[in-house]
């Protein structure tokens, strides 16, 4: 017999929301065009001055490109005394060890909110969130007194701890949604069938949170290398990182040596969302995390 | 009251034809179902109906006027998803009432359309529940009221039964034929389940890969199937190909003798009787259109036995009495009863296959 | 009737404190703690210069300074048109961008350049951008609009906080969008053609059924830029005029002031801050929820 009559059985033909042989309205069009235009113009903008801006020697108002181009901001930022080098490591080594901190930290708790049904669990939740609700200031600055007296300011350490606190609930934010979506029914499967722990982690676990793990400590990434103000206090002016390096230069009058250490600030930035850019895209339950507060 | 006509619609998405050249004409108060497999065009024809999605080519009329051109929302052509699709953030009266406040419909009279209707499919009292409180039977009930609250002129359901168990479908069906036949809507809907389709439908058009393959009353497609494949979707696989020379069809198991109002050429043919109407050949049975054949299963179904037999290659099923008991490798007589004999057209795969090997 | 305690049993008790416990630790006693201390300085406990009495002596002088008020008020503010026009914005944006055109693709990676860029960088960019003599000013004169950079509007350093409100709005407005289309991702496409047919023109299904359907995610994203925006310091310190500024901005002028004495309002002006903020939020979601109802 050839019949189908499974009833929860649906429709297997292609069936996209919006095709392209379908005509949009020509309003449809326009409300595009002007939005993609501004995508281009107020998001490309401000980053095509910055490059311009980088090798420009000289460029007085009101012309429209540099008169004299050249690389002398280059050649400062690769100068030893600018400290855009030792800033760059740093600030390299520091989203590093804060990343890592985050998912040993992070992943667990992710999972018991995403997973598993307590009592508190909204308590918990809350109190994983504080540090992006309650602002951080004065956290901060009493965590500075607290560090002075345990020798961690100026400290590598010491300074990573500080960038682990908002990091954690933005972490928290996006591995539990992953975890909810991915369920458990495929580890219990696993399970049923042989696998100890570490495999059902290694096989099953691992490859179903890979995509929304490299989100997460993308942000986590981020998070700390754009931290400005708790760098300066925890690590006291001594530990330098790049957004440490950058900011007298945003208020002088040299805009080309700002624009050049802006951009090494934003280099591996930028690497990073290329590498993750399909992911924010693709998985929903990965972005759709900060809308869950 | 408004008749539909679809006339050479077709759809493709990009190479792929999804729908060809379709024509129905669908008057006004039927309810005609479009019955296939999955994947065989029948949402898609469907959603052109409601303008979701713009015909390749071709034309969908309502009372006679050209339809393509009107957006959905002004068409009237109102959509039974298979997921009952309750907004979430509303309750059961703000779902069911939807349709009246968007044509901007005063609140009172609102209320009282909404309670009419929710008496009609028998859930009253309900009006603040929200969607998730509700079981699957009472969503889908409240979606077909917020369909019908708009008296729209083309009523259209989407497999509306498929997440349904088994019980409440039987209800539902009823429930809806009930009301369609009373409000005299005109309505299409889309199922792959036969038996749904022959149960609520007045007519059925039966689709394969985006062609149309039947159309008819729903008895046709048992009595009279136009194909192999149309008798095989309609749980008829009992073939048996011969040569026919006015009412006699020569064949492997010997002649068969058809009634008259079969109509075919002479020449090659392909015999079929429903397995519920062969018979178990007897001494007080007619000696007519008997045939040898030998046992190769024997399935006890509760409400009647299933035999499947090899008579001359092909393999045969016959519904046998409850009682009846046989085994593997026995030999039996069937009989073929006259009026129950039709010729099919061969449009099996495997007879494509064979043709295209030669 | 009491069970017999098994180490299986034991080990279930415990394995969702475990898994919470690093996390919760981290942000119980950093941030707990530092608030503590925090709070224990704007009450005047701070034995390190010999303060050891309580105290409401830095929140009576916060509070009854004129200037206080006026920097709440330009903080509120701020953040309040950043929040409101990044959700609009996005929202927008979202909606264009969930569609598929040619070149839907690229314009969805265009807007996620801002998301990995540090706040500093984008203030560079839009520093070079609507200075007096910026880019845009040059766009002016080159347009024969404007001659010399003083016809241009000063939006940098301005009363209004122009260059603070369109750099957050730069950073922002993509994550909400991410977030937002990310959402309509997983509601997809079939409630809309459902109230389609139904009758529901394109104004009516985006206000009647899509609106509701986002507004828990633009709610939850909304809390995290508000309480962003209004918590940060080095955005309106770069390009906010010297007086009125921030409160975060003071607080830290405060608290990095080598008088030691001013470190108590310091503190209190931070815990105000958090305290008005957490007031808004809660007066936020309660709004909010009543709207919905």
């Amino acid at each position: 017999m050839t019949t189908d009559t499974k009833p929860s059985e649906a429709e297997a033909t292609p069936q996209p929301y919006v095709d392209l042989t379908d005509k949009d309205s020509a309003g449809t069009r326009w409300v595009r065009r002007i939005a993609v235009t501004s995508i281009v113009v107020f998001i490309g903008l401000p980053m095509v001055t910055l490059i311009v801006w980088s090798f420009a020697f000289r460029w007085n108002f009101p012309n429209m490109l540099p008169t004299e181009w050249g690389g002398k901001a280059w050649a400062y930022v690769a100068d030893d005394s600018s400290r855009v080098f030792e800033g760059l490591w740093n600030s390299t080594k520091l989203a590093f060890l804060v990343t890592l901190m985050a998912i040993i930290v992070g992943l667990p708790a992710s999972r018991a909110l995403g997973q598993h049904e307590f009592r508190g669990k909204s308590t918990i939740e809350w109190l994983l969130m504080m540090p992006i609700i309650v602002p951080a200031l004065v956290a901060t600055m009493g965590i500075h007194q607290i560090f002075i007296r345990l020798r961690l300011t100026e400290t590598l350490f010491g300074v990573a701890l500080v960038h682990l606190i908002p990091a954690i609930p933005y972490f928290v934010l996006v591995m539990a949604s992953v975890f909810a979506n991915y369920g458990t029914a495929l580890e219990e499967t696993a399970r049923t069938l042989g696998a100890n722990k570490i495999r059902v982690f290694r096989y099953v676990t691992f490859p179903a949170i890979s995509s929304g793990l490299l989100v997460a400590s993308m942000f986590t990434f981020l998070i700390s290398w754009g931290q400005y103000v708790t760098t300066l206090l925890i690590g006291g002016g001594s530990f330098v990182t790049l957004p440490l390096v950058l900011f007298p230069f945003l208020s002088g009058a040299n805009h080309a040596n700002a624009a050049a250490i802006s951009l090494v600030f934003v280099a591996p930035a930028v690497i990073v969302l290329i590498m993750t850019s399909r992911q924010l895209g693709r998985d929903s339950s990965v972005m759709g995390g900060f809308g869950k507060i | 009251m408004t008749d539909v006509s679809l006339q050479q619609l077709s759809r493709r998405f990009g190479d792929n034809v999804a729908v060809r050249e379709l024509n129905l004409d669908i008057a006004s108060g039927e309810m005609v179902a479009f019955l296939g497999p999955s994947g065989c065009g029948k949402t898609t024809t469907l959603r052109m109906i409601t303008g979701l999605l713009q015909p390749s080519s071709g034309d969908v009329l309502f009372n006679g006027k050209s339809v393509v051109d009107i957006p959905t929302e002004r068409r009237g052509a109102v959509m039974v998803f298979q997921k009952h699709l309750l907004f979430p953030t509303m309750n059961v009266a703000q779902n069911v009432g939807f349709g009246l406040k968007m044509a901007g419909v005063d609140k009172k009279e609102i209320n009282r359309r909404v309670t009419e209707i929710l008496e009609l499919v028998e859930l009253p009292e309900l009006e603040t529940r929200k969607a998730h409180e509700l079981s699957g039977g009472q969503q889908q009930r409240v979606a077909l009221a917020r369909a019908l609250v708009v008296k729209p002129q083309v009523l259209l359901l989407d497999e509306p039964l498929a997440n349904l168990d088994a019980n409440l479908r039987i209800t539902m069906r009823q429930l809806i034929r009930d009301i369609q036949s009373e409000m005299g809507i005109t309505a299409i809907f889309v199922t792959h389940d036969q038996e749904e389709a022959v149960m609520l439908a007045d007519r059925v058009a039966l689709m394969f890969d985006g062609v149309l393959q039947q159309v008819g009353e729903p008895d046709a497609f048992y009595q009279r199937p136009r194909t192999t494949r149309v008798a095989q979707f309609f749980r008829n696989s009992n073939l048996l190909p011969g040569v026919k020379t006015g009412t006699m069809v020569e064949t492997e198991v010997g002649p068969i003798e058809l009634d008259d109002h079969v109509s075919a050429d002479d020449g090659p043919v392909v015999l079929t009787v429903r397995p519920e109407e062969v018979r178990i050949a007897d001494s007080s049975s007619a000696a007519t259109n008997v045939v040898p054949a030998v046992i190769k299963s024997v399935i006890y179904m509760g409400t009647h036995t299933q035999l499947i037999a090899d008579i001359g290659g092909s393999s045969w099923s016959v519904q046998a009495p409850a009682t009846m008991t046989s085994e593997e490798g026995a030999r039996i007589e069937f009989q073929l009863p006259k009026k129950h004999l039709w010729i099919v057209e061969d449009d099996s795969v495997s007879a494509a296959e064979e043709v295209a090997a030669s | 009737m009491s069970e017999p305690i098994t180490m299986q049993r034991v080990k279930e008790r415990l394995k969702i404190p475990l898994m919470l416990g690093p996390a919760v630790a981290v942000i119980v006693l950093l941030f707990g703690g530092g608030l503590l201390v925090g709070l224990g300085q704007s009450l005047g406990y701070f034995p390190a210069i010999g303060l050891t009495e309580f105290s409401f002596d830095a929140y009576r002088s916060v509070l009854t300074d004129p200037n206080f008020l006026r920097s709440l008020w330009l903080t509120f503010r701020i953040a309040l048109v950043a929040t409101v026009l990044s959700s609009v914005l996005a929202v927008g944006f979202a909606l264009v961008l969930r569609q598929k055109f040619g070149g839907s693709r690229l314009a969805t990676f265009l807007f996620q350049i801002p998301i990995p860029v540090p706040h500093l960088v984008a203030a560079s960019g839009i520093i070079l951008l609507i200075t007096q003599s910026g880019l845009i000013a040059r766009f002016g004169a080159a347009a024969g609009l404007m001659e010399v950079p003083a016809d241009f509007p000063a939006l940098v350093f301005d009363k209004a906080g122009i260059a603070i409100i369109l750099t957050f709005l730069w950073k922002e407005v993509p994550f909400v969008g991410l977030v937002v289309l990310a959402v309509l991702q997983s509601v997809g496409p079939q409630y809309e053609e459902q109230a389609r047919t139904l009758g529901a023109n394109a104004r009516q299904r985006f206000f009647n059924v899509l609106l509701p359907l986002i507004m828990p995610g633009i709610m939850s994203t909304s809390i995290i830029i508000f309480a962003f925006t209004f918590a940060n310091y080095e955005i309106p310190l770069l390009l906010g005029v010297r007086f009125p500024s921030t409160l975060p901005v003071v607080a830290f002028r405060q608290y990095q002031d080598p008088d030691l004495g001013l470190r108590p309002e310091a503190m209190a002006i931070s815990i105000v801050l958090a305290v008005v903020a957490i007031l808004l939020l809660i007066a936020y979601r309660r709004l909010a929820r009543y709207a919905v109802k």
